[in-house]
């Protein structure tokens, strides 16, 4: 498979980027969500959609409510309004367990990886949906156990090459840079085979050179792998050059969704950002 | 000189993953298996076998139960010694109760009824963490050995509260001297070892690993928060419960529920803590330190005072050694013994460069 | 019915023990978020050298100030060589160094003042209230009723100096953020040695509580073994709270003994704090009077 890897800044602005996956139809819709936290209002009445492989920003001020957003997509929060569908199928009382295993995988702002562990373990750790072994068979290790391993580090394998980290695959965690820890969480997520990958603020604290290579890698991710892709991102350049849509948050609502040129324009968005001067 | 591995790579998935990557450490593990095998019961004299050797494998098989659960689980837990109580109590009653029962098979259902004890007691795990699930395992602790002492048929109603533990006899032999019973504890020790190892490399390990560390990103991945810590609890008191049978069989003999007492599980902590936390050697260098460490205050206390030192000041001293290092390595190297072996190893390997 | 009193009555001064105990867990707890399993054996460490220096000749009131001034030394010492080194790690690591710190404690008690059991007489006579036994049939210790009124009397001060003082406030802050508080001027290492001094005066009053009725040993260690159920049912942060888990504790274990006990062989006060406190784990992790803990992602 040809792994299309570009950058968008120089892609002439007019003619469509070339995509490993055309966009397709929603894959994600949001339908009137609220979260309320006592008596803060973090979401109120959200709608939105994402559709199948496409690469889908959450932007907006501190505070917006954008993490909250994600938190509820995947199911650490469960929204006291509104519905969630993912693929066709309406989700209540979803939990991050069952997200994960309907295909949907996520970074954390502040980095969850596992900091007793390797590199490798951690993205490791990620196959283990896909481990049936029991107990026992790993114990005795019987056949199964020994397969499913040897196939979950092939896999694991593939994913360290694409995100250039073989050099370091053996290192713990917690001695390895900021960057290159975001890198890992990245590959992490990758592990599961999602249909749908959430990223929170994947780029943050990040120096420019490390952020041209993570916007590479999740052009790549969406390229290669077709994998839909919601980020949250403050970095207005990031935003414009990787997203396909964009949707607006302030204050717990939506103020914009459309593509990036619209969205930049959008009154009400740089109202939010920007103030208006009186 | 000492430890090169100069061209040793791996070529294959299966091939890293082994325990024992180096030839020298395979050659290691075959010497040693050599010795423990063959050559200790051969030459050790009974005192050590019986006082040092035999102890020292069934601690150590506890405490890598309890390592499990603490290490790499991250359940911290003060109950070890009640789930040892569990296991020897079963086990000594299957014996009694079930005619003809094997003694391997009497041992096995006692590391599974104390599994599924621990399993009861390890619920609380879903809702707790820390200090909180530390005292819920105290709980566990206090009522297992209370049940025990309290209900008499759990003793067979033996007047002085004491009970015997019966023959070892597998396929008609009896293991009754003190090098037979050795190679009954090494043989259930060395293979229990290398099942831990195994899980704890792989998968299961992994999930344990993942649960401690970060269990808000563990269950993003698809892990189930519940099945992790339940199996992590059931695991480690089967080998508890299996270390609490070896104890009376094989080591003191005559006991009594209150041998299993907090003192009993605060040195299985002791053990865990110094030996190395999420290690698999680590329990066993750490069951090493703590039944040597009165052996060696001795001998100082000879050399140096030239005569026998008053029990309760050794008993008192040996308390202020261990929290003193169990702080120590808390600060500087919470891998403990298990890690400064393997710096240790690594710094023969480039000796007599620093780096 | 007045049986039935009695152990009530008695179970609740025991449980006001328990409560003072717990008293010093808080205390730290709320100061620097490090729960203190050592605690026990500073009450067994103080009351042992209190009654040690009597015997070295000093007599009531002058050993009071200097096991005091001891106790002060202990705190410094934990706070410089235990917590500071460990001062970004998890929890459960610093649980762990103060189970360490725990066994160190008690290791350098029984090396400088020896294993025998003392006595510790306090004045007041381990008999039944005279005038309360001629008017109801109910027989209380005076000794048990004196330290209830002691323990009260400590728990109810401390309580208003934490919610009401100027130095509560501070201690409040401290606990919440170090960092935080040594940027708007609170003398951190100020608090610390008040929290360590108090913290040691409460287990110094606990241990004489306990010791006069019990006799100065080993087993008080255990005693306060006994305070961390009473924490987790009244929650950590909460003084009053530790004041009512102490009083169901206490009574919930004497009235369990004495009605349940017979049934099984007794020794259900061995157990059923602990078991109370998982009850309440899983229907209340914080505690009656706890805050809630939210983990933010």
């Amino acid at each position: 498979m040809d792994m299309a890897i570009h950058s968008r800044e120089q892609a002439p602005k007019a003619a469509p980027p070339q995509r490993g996956y055309a966009i397709g139809g929603p894959i994600l819709e949001l339908d009137s969500v609220s979260l309320r936290f006592g008596g803060v209002k973090a979401l109120t009445d959200i709608s939105f959609d994402v559709l199948e492989h496409e690469v889908r920003a959450i932007i907006g001020p501190n505070g917006a409510g954008k993490s909250s957003m994600l938190n509820v997509i995947n199911g650490v929060y469960r929204p006291q309004e509104g519905s969630i569908t993912f693929r066709g199928q309406k989700l209540a009382d979803m939990t991050p367990n069952r997200a994960a295993r309907l295909g949907i995988s996520r970074t954390f702002q502040n980095i969850a990886l596992f900091k007793g562990m390797t590199v490798l373990d951690n993205i490791m750790a990620g196959c283990s949906l896909r481990e049936k072994a029991t107990f026992l068979e790993v114990a005795l290790q019987l056949p199964r156990a020994r397969r499913e391993e040897n196939a979950n580090r092939e896999k694991v394998e593939e994913i360290i090459e694409f995100l250039q980290i073989e050099h370091i695959r053996k290192t713990p965690v917690k001695r390895l840079p900021y960057g290159l820890q975001k890198r890992v969480e990245l590959g992490r997520a990758l592990a599961t085979e999602p249909k749908i990958l959430l990223l929170d603020e994947p780029m943050a604290g990040m120096n420019i050179e490390e952020k041209q290579d993570m916007c590479r890698f999740i052009l790549d991710v969406n390229d290669h792998y077709g994998t839909t892709v919601v980020l949250i991102e403050h970095d207005m350049g990031v935003v414009m050059d990787l997203s396909d849509r964009v949707v607006v948050l302030d204050y717990g609502r939506k103020i914009g969704d459309g593509t990036p040129d619209e969205v930049r324009s959008n009154p009400a968005v740089i109202k939010a950002y920007l103030g208006v001067a009186d | 000189m000492f430890y090169r591995e100069a061209g040793q790579y791996s070529t294959s998935y299966a091939q890293d993953r082994q325990l024992l990557t180096l030839r020298q450490d395979r050659l290691g593990m075959v010497v040693m298996l050599a010795v423990g095998f063959v050559g200790i019961p051969l030459v050790a004299s009974d005192y050590w076998l019986s006082a040092i050797l035999i102890p020292w494998l069934v601690l150590a098989l506890v405490a890598l139960g309890q390592n499990i659960l603490m290490g790499y689980a991250g359940q911290l837990s003060l109950g070890s010694a009640g789930f040892m109580a569990a296991g020897a109590f079963a086990c000594y009653n299957l014996i009694l109760r079930v005619p003809g029962i094997p003694f391997l098979v009497a041992v096995l259902l006692s590391g599974l009824i104390a599994a599924v004890i621990g399993i009861l007691f390890g619920l609380p795990s879903l809702r707790i963490r820390g200090l909180y699930l530390a005292v819920a395992t105290l709980a566990s602790q206090f009522f297992i050995v209370w049940a025990l002492d309290k209900f008499g048929w759990f003793k067979n109603y033996d007047t002085s509260g004491i009970i015997t533990a019966q023959d070892i006899v597998i396929f008609g032999h009896t293991f009754a001297s003190p090098a037979e019973k050795y190679l009954v504890v090494l043989v259930i020790v060395a293979s229990l070892t290398l099942l831990a190892a195994n899980m704890a490399r792989g998968s299961i390990g992994r999930g344990w690993m993942a649960v401690r560390d970060m269990d808000v990103a563990a269950e993003a991945m698809g892990l189930s928060l519940l099945r992790t810590k339940l199996q992590a609890f059931a695991i480690s008191s089967f080998y508890c419960g299996v270390g609490g049978a070896l104890f009376i069989f094989a080591y003191l003999q005559t006991a009594e529920p209150a041998a299993f007492s907090i003192e009993l599980s605060f040195r299985i902590l002791f053990m865990v803590i110094i030996g190395g936390l999420g290690t698999i050697m680590g329990p066993f260098l750490g069951a090493g330190f703590i039944l040597l460490l009165p052996i060696f205050l001795n001998i100082f206390f000879h050399a140096v005072f030239g005569r026998a030192v008053d029990a309760t000041i050794t008993s008192a001293l040996e308390q202020v050694i261990f929290g003193v290092l169990i702080i120590m390595f808390l600060i500087y190297e919470p891998l403990g013994l298990a890690r400064l072996w393997q710096i240790t190893k690594e710094r023969l390997r480039l000796w007599p460069f620093k780096y | 019915m007045s049986f039935f009193f009695e152990v009530l009555v008695g179970g609740l001064l025991s449980g006001i023990m328990y409560s003072l105990v717990a008293l010093g867990f808080v205390l730290i707890y709320k100061a620097s978020s490090v729960f203190n399993f050592a605690q026990g054996a500073m009450v067994f460490f103080a009351v042992l050298s209190f009654v040690g220096f009597m015997e070295l000749g000093l007599n009531f009131w002058a050993a009071l100030p200097v096991t005091v001034a001891l106790m002060v030394g202990v705190g410094v010492l934990t706070e410089r060589f235990v917590l500071r080194p460990l001062v970004n790690q998890s929890e459960d690591t610093l649980l762990m160094a103060t189970i360490g710190l725990a066994f160190v404690i008690e290791g350098v008690a029984q090396l400088a003042w020896g294993v025998e059991v003392r006595r510790l007489d306090l004045g007041i006579p381990d008999e039944p209230m005279g005038w309360l036994a001629d008017k109801t049939d109910i027989l209380v210790s005076q000794l048990d009723i004196a330290a209830g009124l002691v323990a009260g009397i400590m728990v109810a001060v401390l309580a208003l100096v934490f919610s009401k003082t100027k130095v509560g406030r501070g201690l409040r802050a401290v606990a919440d953020d170090n960092a935080a508080a040594l940027s708007i001027g609170i003398p951190l290492k100020q608090i610390w040695v008040l929290v360590w001094a108090t913290a040691g005066v409460v287990a110094l009053v606990a241990g004489m509580l306990w010791g006069a009725r019990s006799g100065v040993q080993f087993a008080l260690v255990g005693v306060a073994l006994k305070a961390l159920p009473v924490l987790i049912i009244g929650g950590f942060t909460s003084v009053p709270g530790v004041i009512v888990a102490g009083l169901i504790v206490g009574a919930a274990e004497k009235l369990a003994e004495v009605y349940v006990g017979p049934f099984v062989g007794g020794g259900i006060e061995g157990w059923l704090p602990y078991m109370l406190a998982v009850l309440f784990l899983l229907v209340r992790p914080e505690g009656l009077f706890g805050e809630k803990i939210i983990r933010r992602v």
